[in-house]
């Protein structure tokens, strides 16, 4: 694991009092959110289902529009700028993307290319490059020619990485990559992920010990607030699982990489009702 | 220009296999290569429909004599051809033409083979305001194409208020404009049966969608306004690249989705409206002929070329089989398309998964 670089890191996407709902009159998912999203490092998003994570990743990518609030790109707000200017920048992979029935895994990773294309410039020599690179990257260059509806989930799931990658932006937003993925292709995708030279990272994900071993930025959410962030080794603890995950857990280092590995506490029978009633209110 | 051959490509190239580069300058075309043969083979089947609707009929005209009165040259047959079947092929193609686009179009923007300007209300739109003005005694074919045009984006814009909850689901999409055109088509029967006698009897042989006595009174208009529409056609064909992908994809690559579907879905509105204008409601072919391009091209979107010429093919083909297969009688070239175009609709509903893709 590279040390990522502590301190004041330079941040070009950050979210300012950041609030956030599908409908207008609930209560807000995410409400008053300040983010930085450091250069260069991976930050990983982790909380409790419904704790707004994959809300607030959908507004860094503009799919969202923030109800208060703003993102910024390079001190822009996100909304004032054209959709494919930001897309030139911040590249999205949505939690459960849907190709189109019959196409190649060529066909598909070469619209990554689509803000760098215009009418009449369909394909050029950096389009060439960018995804020839992106195939190499993910592995799937054997697969070129395979329809994407053939291929078993973990392939599926690198195509769309390479697709996200050949869009060559800076910044690149990753909606829970390892869901419906076992558990080699999930380190596999994240082994991936991590070793993105100069490419600056953010990922939603539900497994803390893989966000714990993979982030350099590790942001911990609950009730549509972040709880803590920080690298992974100072902020997870014990207390920190209890508060945000509401369980009672050891944290241990990671044999094998030194990151906190969190391994929850003996099973129980099934749990005395006082006993649960005193720890969630 | 050169056409790079895949042959002399290096052995690891990356742009999609089947894909052909036209590069002149700074401007590059990619060309699906499967799609060109496709669209040759269609273009040749196009040829032959359209030389047996010159030379079949109830005088028989030989090939030769007929192309030579098509090309303005002395010929037996100047009168059969030039006057009487010319005209209305003409019609045919054009119709057929802009009814394979209008369908690919609006199919693509609702994700939906179902979703065709024929089943979800919009040439009925046509059809109720051109119906509605006859009756009241606005029968001049320059009119037409006005009013179709009216109707039909009339009628969009319904199933579009009906259908829309902060996003346009492609199954609410379908079952509300298969909603609007029997309402609409109610529309249309109640004026049929108010009118003038002898309108509604005009009325009613063009509600079938039929080329009889039509010509280029009616093909003219409407080879002004497809000509019109060809910059937005061909824009078309690129847009549709990212909306085939899911909401939240094509929005991440820069797509300003609203207003590319928006637009898509205007095009395809107002050729499917024009058309139907034109001839009446050519039932089914924009339902079919976009699926069955695409399944012959097997392209991720809907190639709209090989619509057209598919389009066009169907209609040509109806045409002459509703002249000439119970001559002396003359079917309506609609009921042709539908006596295959109904059968495929309801094989399309049995085995359609809800919420699939065009």
């Amino acid at each position: 694991m590279s040390p990522a670089e502590t301190g004041p890191a330079t941040a070009r996407l950050t979210a300012r009092a950041l609030t956030l709902s599908y409908d207008e009159a609930a209560r807000p998912i995410v409400d008053g959110l300040d983010l930085a999203v450091p250069d260069g490092q991976v930050t990983v998003i982790v909380g409790p289902n419904a704790c707004g994570k994959s809300t607030t990743l959908r507004a860094l990518g503009r799919l969202l529009k923030p109800r208060g609030g703003a993102v910024l790109l390079d001190g822009q707000e996100l909304s004032t700028l054209p959709t494919r200017r930001i897309a030139q920048a911040i590249g999205l992979l949505p939690q459960s993307p849907t190709a189109p029935e019959a196409i190649t895994v060529a066909d598909l990773v070469s619209r990554g290319r689509q803000p760098h294309q215009r009418w009449w410039q369909q394909w050029s020599e950096a389009d060439e490059r960018a995804v020839t690179e992106a195939m190499d990257r993910t592995d799937v260059t054997a697969l070129a020619d395979r329809a994407v509806d053939e291929l078993s989930g973990g392939q599926r799931q690198r195509v769309w990485i390479a697709m996200a990658l050949a869009q060559e932006t800076d910044l690149l937003l990753l909606d829970e990559p390892t869901t419906y993925l076992d558990i080699a292709h999930q380190v596999e995708v994240l082994n991936l992920v991590r070793h993105l030279p100069g490419r600056t990272v953010v990922a939603v994900l539900h497994d803390l010990n893989q966000a714990a071993r993979y982030a350099d930025h590790l942001v911990a959410m609950k009730d549509g607030r972040i709880v803590a962030r920080g690298r992974p080794g100072e902020i997870v603890t014990a207390e920190l699982v209890r508060d945000v995950f509401g369980l009672d857990a050891l944290v241990v280092p990671d044999p094998v990489t030194g990151s906190p590995l969190v391994v929850p506490a003996a099973p129980t029978a099934p749990t005395l009702p006082s006993a649960r009633e005193a720890r969630t209110p | 220009m050169t056409v790079t051959e895949p042959r002399d490509a290096p052995p690891r190239r990356a742009r999609p296999a089947g894909y052909g580069l036209a590069r002149r300058r700074r401007a590059s075309f990619l060309l699906h290569r499967r799609a060109g043969v496709v669209a040759l083979i269609l273009l040749a089947l196009l040829s032959c429909a359209c030389l047996a609707a010159l030379c079949l009929g109830e005088t028989t005209v030989a090939p030769d004599q007929a192309l030579r009165a098509v090309f303005g040259r002395p010929s037996d047959a100047e009168f059969v051809v030039g006057v009487l079947r010319l005209p209305r092929l003409t019609l045919a193609l054009l119709v057929g033409a802009a009814l394979g686009v209008a369908g690919a179009l609006i199919q693509a923007v609702a994700r939906n083979p179902l979703a065709s300007p024929d089943v979800i209300g919009v040439t009925h739109g046509a059809a109720a305001v051109t119906v509605t003005a006859m009756t009241y005694g606005l029968t001049s074919a320059a009119a037409l194409p006005y009013l179709s045009v009216t109707g039909g984006l009339a009628a969009a814009a319904l199933v579009y208020l009906f259908a829309w909850r902060g996003g346009l689901h492609a199954g609410r999409f379908v079952l509300i404009g298969i909603g609007i055109a029997v309402a609409l088509r109610s529309v249309t029967q109640l004026f049929l049966t108010k009118g003038d006698h002898q309108i509604a009897q005009q009325a009613t042989v063009w509600m079938t969608g039929s080329f009889n006595g039509r010509g280029y009174d009616q093909a003219q208009p409407l080879a002004w306004a497809l000509l019109a529409l060809l910059p937005a056609v061909l824009w078309a064909a690129r847009a549709q690249r990212a909306v085939v992908l899911d909401d939240d994809t094509a929005t991440a690559l820069g797509v300003r989705l609203g207003r590319t579907r928006l637009g898509l879905a205007t095009v395809g509105v107002l050729l499917a409206a024009l058309a139907t204008g034109a001839a009446g409601p050519v039932d089914f072919v924009a339902l079919l002929a976009p699926q069955i391009a695409r399944r012959l091209t097997r392209t991720a979107q809907l190639p709209l070329l090989c619509s057209a010429l598919a389009g066009a093919v169907l209609t040509v083909t109806a045409d002459v089989l509703a002249r000439t297969l119970f001559a002396p009688t003359e079917l309506a070239a609609g009921v042709v398309t539908a006596a295959v175009g109904a059968p495929y609709l309801l094989w399309l509903i049995v085995t359609h998964r809800t919420g699939g893709r065009a």
